[in-house]
């Protein structure tokens, strides 16, 4: 009992909070919630374990160094912890601020430090260059590269998950939404509310069909919608990996953007980028200057299925004859406790079944970019997460476009049939089918 | 025994040696990677282990304990860590042996009510997995959601609903051990065998006497009806008379629980909120089940009880989610305390239930003389009391005082004809306690029990028992025991 009169091993700054990890009492109520935990059984990680690591190194116990990286590193930032602890300890907040300190002290070296600045500072920052990777992919997959790549078996070069990822990437078919056309879409019919849209890199990028779909839903739904071309990445990723000065960045220029305008809501359809986005006043709380906005910009940001259901979503009235299931992404259902509102939409469309899929809340191993600097833990999880899936399913339907891509990575390994949907997308395939079923929208 | 911590030379060759057993991957022993398991749900007292070794079967086990036997390196069994009086908390550099990955339901009996489990089986699971077929396991302790049963069985351990189905050792059948000599040792497996109750003796021995390795438990048909009732009072006398009064008139709860003012302010700021009025005293929920006919009559009755005792709200729950509600507020009562306080100390005493008021009063005078606020849960039913003492570790003495508040708090449980364990253990928490309930004599026949099964103390030493060395005769006639083995 005799008092640690160390310093603490975090001198950068945003250090982990200690507010936050006193409130961890050590019940071990979180263990069994952490999918890591469950598949190595390992103390340290466990949420209870890193939260119990970061208070050693607050307390000059602990070194930032490899060993002590390793676990906050296998942390999948799921927050499924935070569902399950008694006292609401902020885990995922604490990881990220201890990826913050680690950023710094043990920074990534050689060809990752490369490949990290790349794409953190260089490519996903910018809505340009983010377009352009896509366009080259576009063009990788049409111009009969892809085709000539892997019938040369020139993919072996690349590690077994990233042959898995290629094998699995949509065909890309439509350009990013972002700067297509104009900034303003009208209302179809009676204005109910005026809306900004929050576009996403990966998912305009990868799935535009899924934004696209999502403005519809929204038109169709009483929504003016303001798609601002000045938008940039909401700053996920570079909080993941620790790179917190360029996520405030980001986050500043979008509180600039978004706020210069008066709406009712700022919509987003990808649940990684809606808890980032929802938790700007917690990555710039030591900012007095953006304390009141990120506040604000914080309490209008909400998933386009949070936002439907209160606003009352008009029901669709083509029949979708269908079996599909819904998975839970970590940072819709734990970090942003949305569960109800995309099972209500899917319930409302006409014909659909939903079967409940077994541990819906777990982690499918995608989280950001773990899938890529974790593969082997994240393929345990999407193994385990296959099984899960109900038997006879047309589709599997979720809020995420990291767990669109992971299930499409596991659809292909598991020789499996599902279509991977965004809840969003049908809806407005039900909406569609209206169309063509008799009545236009107004 | 080999007390001191090993050397680095003896350290490596053990390291080796046990790798061979489990495989490199299998063992920790690097500074960042055993800091971790320095303490389990007890956080006062702490200890680096030497290493941590995960076996996945028992003769991994077996081939683990004969080596450190054969080197005399002492060993402590682990579950999940959630135990509450630091059981599995190496105080001296001992070596951690895990069972998290012997984590399998071996097999489920339903003809014959009884399952077989691994130790790190986690208690929740099993309930879950036997479900479907309307079976379930009783005993319910507020961690059975990570908490293993292989650790229930260490501790005997209990829940809300043991006042109706009993604690653990009524639910063991049978056990596999391996023993402090890395021999193993099958007891049990029917119902009843002849001799002395070697189950019941291993049950709640907090891995002193054997690591279980294989547990065949009773498994319940699921009651056809369950029915609840939450009862809100302006003072804790009414509360505490009411529940006494219950179980006077003749009714066996499934569960009769109650918190107190601080203890609901806890769990109404934690994750679990039901929404209770703010300016509450106590409450009281109570679980009634069996078959259908008749339950009524009993909601009834208890509903009539509180009503004498000038309840301010009584009702019973309208369907399942609430229920479901009003128990994960219960049952996570300990850990929500981190919203109000940085640290806790969770007592476990246990009273008659008529001294229930009296020693709350008892309690409240103790928060008072040592200047810490504590929050009071309790399985009212049998008279098992958790006061959680608040304190805080980072101010000077607070810890210390907490501690000595702890020891009043059980003193004062004894002296009312009670006990200073329930259902978390002795541990290290309460080994001087162990004097409030027994005199030398009687902690020595115990003492000699042990050594009948782990006669150097390898297994777990320095815990349960008050030190020693506060009693030099008892000392002397330790060493005169002789070794025995069986």
């Amino acid at each position: 009992m005799v008092k640690t009169s160390n310093l603490s091993s975090f001198l950068w700054e945003d250090a982990p909070d200690e507010n936050k990890f006193s409130e961890c009492v050590h019940c071990g109520m979180c263990l069994e919630a952490c999918p890591t935990y469950q598949e190595t059984g390992l103390e340290h990680h466990s949420p209870r374990g890193r939260v119990y690591l970061i208070k050693s190194a607050a307390e000059g116990k602990l070194q930032l160094n490899n060993y002590f990286k390793e676990p906050i590193d296998s942390c999948l930032a799921c927050r499924a912890c935070e569902t399950a602890c008694p006292s609401g300890v902020q885990v995922g907040a604490l990881i990220e601020e201890t990826r913050g300190q680690l950023y710094h002290a043990t920074p990534a070296k050689g060809a990752g430090r490369v490949v990290q600045k790349l794409f953190l500072r260089d490519i996903f920052p910018s809505p340009k260059r983010m377009q352009l990777l896509g366009k080259m992919t576009r063009l990788y997959q049409k111009s009969g590269l892809q085709r000539s790549a892997r019938k040369l078996k020139l993919l072996r070069v690349l590690p077994a998950h990233l042959q898995e990822m290629e094998a699995a990437l949509p065909k890309l078919k439509t350009s990013p939404l972002l700067g297509r056309g104009g900034e303003l879409y009208s209302a179809y019919g009676e204005k109910r509310a005026t809306v900004a849209m929050i576009t996403g890199c990966v998912m305009d990028v990868v799935y535009s069909d899924v934004n696209e779909a999502t403005l519809n839903v929204l038109r169709r739904n009483g929504c003016d919608v303001w798609i601002p071309k000045a938008q940039k990445c909401c700053g996920a990723l570079h909080l993941h990996a620790g790179d917190r000065e360029q996520a405030k960045q980001l986050a500043k220029h979008n509180i600039d953007v978004f706020l210069s305008n008066e709406v009712d809501a700022i919509i987003i359809n990808a649940a990684g980028c809606g808890s980032t986005l929802k938790e700007y006043d917690e990555l710039l709380k030591n900012d007095v200057r953006y304390a009141e906005r990120s506040h604000l910009f914080a309490e209008k940001t909400k998933d386009v299925s949070e936002f439907l259901v209160d606003l009352g979503l008009i029901a669709p009235k083509g029949k979708l004859d269908m079996k599909v299931t819904y998975h839970d992404a970590c940072h819709l259902a734990h970090a942003q406790g949305i569960r109800q509102a995309p099972r209500e939409i899917l319930e409302m469309i006409p014909g659909l079944v939903v079967e409940a899929m077994p541990d819906s809340d777990r982690c499918c191993g995608s989280a950001g970019i773990y899938n890529i600097t974790q593969p082997e833990m994240a393929s345990q999880l999407l193994d385990r997460k296959m099984n899960d899936i109900p038997s006879g399913c047309d589709a599997v339907a979720m809020g995420n476009p990291g767990c669109m891509m992971q299930f499409q990575v596991g659809v292909v390994k598991h020789h499996r049939s599902e279509q991977i949907v965004h809840t969003i997308q049908l809806l407005n395939d039900a909406y569609e089918r209206e169309d063509s079923d008799g009545g236009m929208p107004t | 025994m080999i007390d001191a911590p090993l050397d680095e030379k003896r350290k490596q060759q053990m390291i080796d040696a046990l790798s061979r057993v489990v495989g490199k991957k299998s063992i920790l022993y690097r500074y960042e990677d055993v800091m971790a398991y320095e303490c389990d749900g007890y956080t006062i007292h702490k200890g680096l282990p030497a290493a941590v070794v995960f076996p996945s079967n028992t003769e991994e086990v077996a081939a683990i304990v004969s080596y450190l036997h054969q080197q005399q390196i002492p060993f402590i069994p682990r579950g999940a860590g959630t135990g509450l009086s630091g059981g599995a908390t190496a105080l001296n550099g001992e070596v951690i042996i895990s069972l998290v990955r012997m984590n399998k339901l071996l097999h489920v009996d339903y003809d014959n009510r009884r399952a077989v489990v691994q130790p790190g089986y986690i208690n929740l699971k099993l309930s879950n997995s036997i479900a479907s077929k309307g079976y379930y396991y009783a005993p319910d302790p507020s961690s059975q959601a990570t908490c293993t049963i292989g650790g229930n069985v260490g501790e005997n351990a209990g829940g809300a609903h043991c006042l109706k189905y009993g604690v653990t050792t009524n639910h063991v059948l049978g056990l596999e051990v391996v023993l402090p000599n890395g021999q193993i040792r099958r007891f049990g497996g029917t119902l009843d065998t002849p001799g002395y109750d070697v189950l019941g003796l291993l049950t709640g021995s907090e891995g002193t006497l054997a690591i279980v390795t294989e547990i065949t438990v009773r498994i319940l048909k699921k009651p056809q009806e369950v029915s609840t009732v939450l009862a809100l009072f302006d003072k804790v006398t009414d509360a505490s008379q009411a529940a006494s009064d219950i179980i006077a008139c003749g009714i066996i709860p499934a569960a009769l629980e109650m918190m107190d003012a601080m203890a609901i302010h806890g769990v109404e700021s934690g994750n679990y909120p039901v929404g209770y009025p703010k300016d509450l005293a106590a409450v009281l929920i109570i679980e009634v089940d069996g078959i259908a006919a008749g339950l009524q009559e009993q909601i009834e009755e208890i509903m009539q009880v509180c009503k004498n005792h000038h309840v301010r709200e009584v009702r019973k729950a309208k369907d399942a989610a609430e229920r479901a509600r009003w128990w994960a507020n219960r049952k996570t009562a300990f850990g929500a305390m981190g919203t109000i306080s940085p640290d806790y100390l969770v007592q476990d005493g246990v009273i008659p239930r008529s001294k229930l008021p009296e020693v709350l009063e008892r309690i409240g005078q103790i928060s008072k003389q040592y200047g810490l606020r504590i929050a009071n849960v309790f399985h009212a039913g049998d008279g098992n009391l958790h006061p959680l003492i608040l304190f805080d570790s980072r101010v000077e003495g607070e810890t210390e005082r907490a501690v000595e508040a702890g020891s009043a708090v059980l003193k004062a449980c004894a002296d009312a004809g009670g006990s200073i364990t329930g259902e978390h253990g002795v541990g290290v928490e309460k080994m001087e306690d162990m004097r409030f309930i027994f005199n030398d004599i009687e902690i020595e026949a115990q003492m000699q029990l042990r050594d009948v099964f782990n006669p150097n103390s390898l297994c777990n030493p320095h815990k349960m028992f008050p030190k020693p060395a506060r009693c030099v005769e008892m000392k002397r006639l330790s060493r005169e025991v002789p070794a025995v083995n069986i």
